[in-house]
């Protein structure tokens, strides 16, 4: 029964049914299955797929957008039964947001689901972000991590404003700065000088777990 | 500029009978448009509004607000590079938010922006609570006379005016994700947004425009482009919406109205994911919205396209044996970022593919505010020179050096918009 429903609730986030989404993971978790084979098998999978699609041509700007909120819509129920799950970093809490002028949000929900999954807490600031809010953010959350992420090479100009605001506020002391999405590069992270670059969504975790 | 109908049938009789002798800015233009050659590839003003308000140093809190003064800056600034046809733009996509209230956000260094983080248009019920958009409210009689100075500088058919188009207007009002998201999964929302936005915000703007005499008014539309919208999807909104507004443009003003400008422009980020069959779909809905039958590009990142394609479809979709002419636009980014001589071996590159049976137009997608002068003026040296007809057999041996320009102050003078620019930058 669980992998049909995983392959269910995975084709709605890709297929962008976020309605449909919710009822299979109720029905899932109703089930007994475990919320983060729930995710991993049927979210992340679901978003995964899209992000392929994405890269094949086969799917385009509207169709993410979609998929990103069926996404935020399934783990917005499953959210409350990862807390405090195996493999939880207590005290590690990452702020996320894709940078002003850029709504692309694929690439930040997969990195919001690896994450997850890795047991950070994950504050999602959304997608066209102002600089602003990236401080408020850092002030009042106090998160371990920054990661600011952009589509388009000329939104992702706004991540050295933005981390060159936090190094003038003062913010950086005990706060590391990681950047992603497709125009950036481990040069273009250096030179804006943040800590860490992701690669694509499973790097980033793997680097997010190292700072 | 001279008369236009006399540019017209000079720049034909070039294209069409006697190519002989050098031919005005305006007749090249014309001849080219007609998927013909004249004498020289021509280059089009871009939209260059910020950076022409940077190179003339006016502050953005006069510029903006002062259409004597945006309109002076632009054809100077445009004189100055030497384009061969000018073109008035402005922030085309705020003036009818902000007349219907939309938060903006003010600078003493750029454009007035909509704060997209606070929406005219949160729900459905905000729709409700908006009238329709009084012409004597925000930048509106700014607008329409940036349209009526256009035409009484001698722009000719080149003078007309702005309006931002509908799928554009919505994406201010809701912020694109909403958009995209009524348009699939709530078509009904939709169409009273498309509704609100073509009879409600822009036809009042349009009433207003044609009552100060414009007789032409384009609408911009990048929130259209791809892959922001699928060509199937402009396909399916943005063109009834732009004949809806044409049509009721010539029946009820007498105006020629064109929305939809650059959208379903193939502006496709990813080199890796660029695909002829995707970029002719959207040339072909493009089409279906230009004023005359073109293969446009606007705002992509052509800097990275393979311009054999462009061709293709130039030549594929051709007109009374001629091809489609070509309005082929170097990307701003490339223009502000590249070298002097990565520029011109760019252009040399076009030419040689899209240049040498004619039709072919050069622009530039939005110049940045921050570009180097001197890469625009190559930009036009090159053009000029390696556009010379008939196109040298080898390009590669035509040498193009770097600009050596008079400093815009110093050529400003004795200018019939010194005063008006020298006097913007007087504080009060």
């Amino acid at each position: 029964m669980g992998e049909g429903l995983y392959q269910v609730i995975s084709k709605a986030v890709t297929e962008g049914e976020e309605e449909e989404a919710v009822k299979r993971i109720n029905e899932a978790l109703k089930a007994g299955l475990p919320p983060t084979e729930i995710m991993q098998k049927g979210i992340v999978a679901g978003i995964s797929k899209a992000g392929e699609l994405w890269k094949a041509n086969e799917y385009f700007l509207p169709d993410v957008i979609m998929a990103a909120d069926a996404f935020k819509a399934a783990m917005a129920v499953l959210k409350p039964r990862l807390e405090g799950k195996e493999g939880a970093r207590k005290g590690k809490k990452i702020v996320i947001g894709v940078v002003q002028g850029d709504v692309h949000d694929l690439g930040k929900s997969l990195v919001i689901a690896m994450l997850t999954s890795a047991g950070f807490e994950v504050i999602d600031l959304g997608i066209d972000v102002p600089l602003q809010k990236f401080i408020d953010a850092a002030r009042q959350q106090k998160p371990d991590i920054i990661g600011l992420g952009a589509y388009m090479s000329t939104t992702m100009l706004e991540m050295k404003g933005i981390i060159a605001e936090l190094e003038k506020q003062g913010l950086r002391k005990n706060l590391k700065i990681m950047v992603g999405g497709v125009p950036t590069s481990q040069e273009f992270a250096d030179q804006v000088g943040a800590d860490a670059w992701g690669k694509d969504a499973l790097d980033a975790m793997q680097k997010a777990l190292k700072l | 500029m001279a008369n236009p109908m006399v540019e017209i049938v000079r720049g034909l009789f070039y294209g069409n009978i006697l190519p002989v002798g050098k031919l005005s800015p305006g007749a090249r233009v014309f001849a080219t448009l007609m998927g013909r050659r004249g004498d020289i590839v021509p280059f089009l003003s871009p939209q260059i509004h910020d950076h022409a308000m940077t190179v003339a140093k006016v502050p953005a809190r006069k510029y903006y607000y002062d259409a004597e003064l945006l309109v002076n800056t632009e054809l100077a600034v445009e004189r100055w590079y030497g384009f061969d046809a000018p073109m008035i733009t402005a922030d085309n996509y705020n003036f009818e938010l902000e007349a219907l209230g939309a938060k903006m956000v003010y600078s003493d260094y750029g454009m007035p922006t909509v704060d997209t983080n606070q929406p005219l248009i949160k729900e459905r019920a905000d729709l409700d609570k908006l009238g329709e958009l009084d012409p004597t409210k925000g930048r509106i009689p700014v607008g329409v006379e940036i349209a009526r100075l256009s035409a009484a500088k001698g722009l000719g058919l080149f003078a007309n005016g702005l309006f931002c188009s509908p799928f554009s207007f919505i994406c201010g009002a809701t912020g694109y994700p909403k958009a995209v998201r009524a348009l699939r999964k709530d078509p009904a929302f939709a169409r009273e947004l498309f509704d609100f936005a073509e009879n409600k915000a822009i036809f009042p703007y349009l009433k207003a425009q044609a009552k100060a005499g414009v007789k032409q008014t384009i609408g911009a539309d990048a929130w259209a482009a791809f892959p922001n919208l699928t060509p199937e999807m402009t396909d399916e909104w943005v063109v009834p919406s732009a004949m809806r507004l044409k049509e009721r443009g010539k029946k009820e003003l007498k105006m020629r109205v064109s929305a939809g400008a650059a959208a379903a422009d193939y502006c496709e980020e990813d080199p890796a994911k660029f695909n002829k069959e995707i970029m002719f779909k959207c040339l072909t809905v493009a089409l279906k919205l230009l004023p005359m039958d073109m293969t446009m590009t606007v705002m992509g990142r052509t800097q990275d396209w393979n311009m054999e394609w462009v061709q293709e479809f130039a030549l594929k979709n051709r007109k009374r044996g001629r091809k489609l002419p070509i309005y082929a636009s170097l990307n701003g980014r490339f223009v502000r970022d590249s070298k002097p001589q990565q520029i011109v071996d760019k252009i040399r590159e076009w030419i040689n593919i899209m240049g040498r049976d004619g039709g072919l137009l050069f622009f530039i997608g939005n110049v940045p505010a921050d570009t180097p002068p001197v890469n625009v003026h190559t930009a036009l040296q090159a053009v000029h020179k390696l556009g010379r007809y008939p196109i040298a057999k080898d390009l590669l041996a035509i040498t193009v050096e770097p600009h050596k320009f008079t400093p815009f102050d110093e050529w400003l003078k004795g200018q019939p918009e010194a005063d008006v620019i020298f006097k913007a930058r007087e504080k009060k």
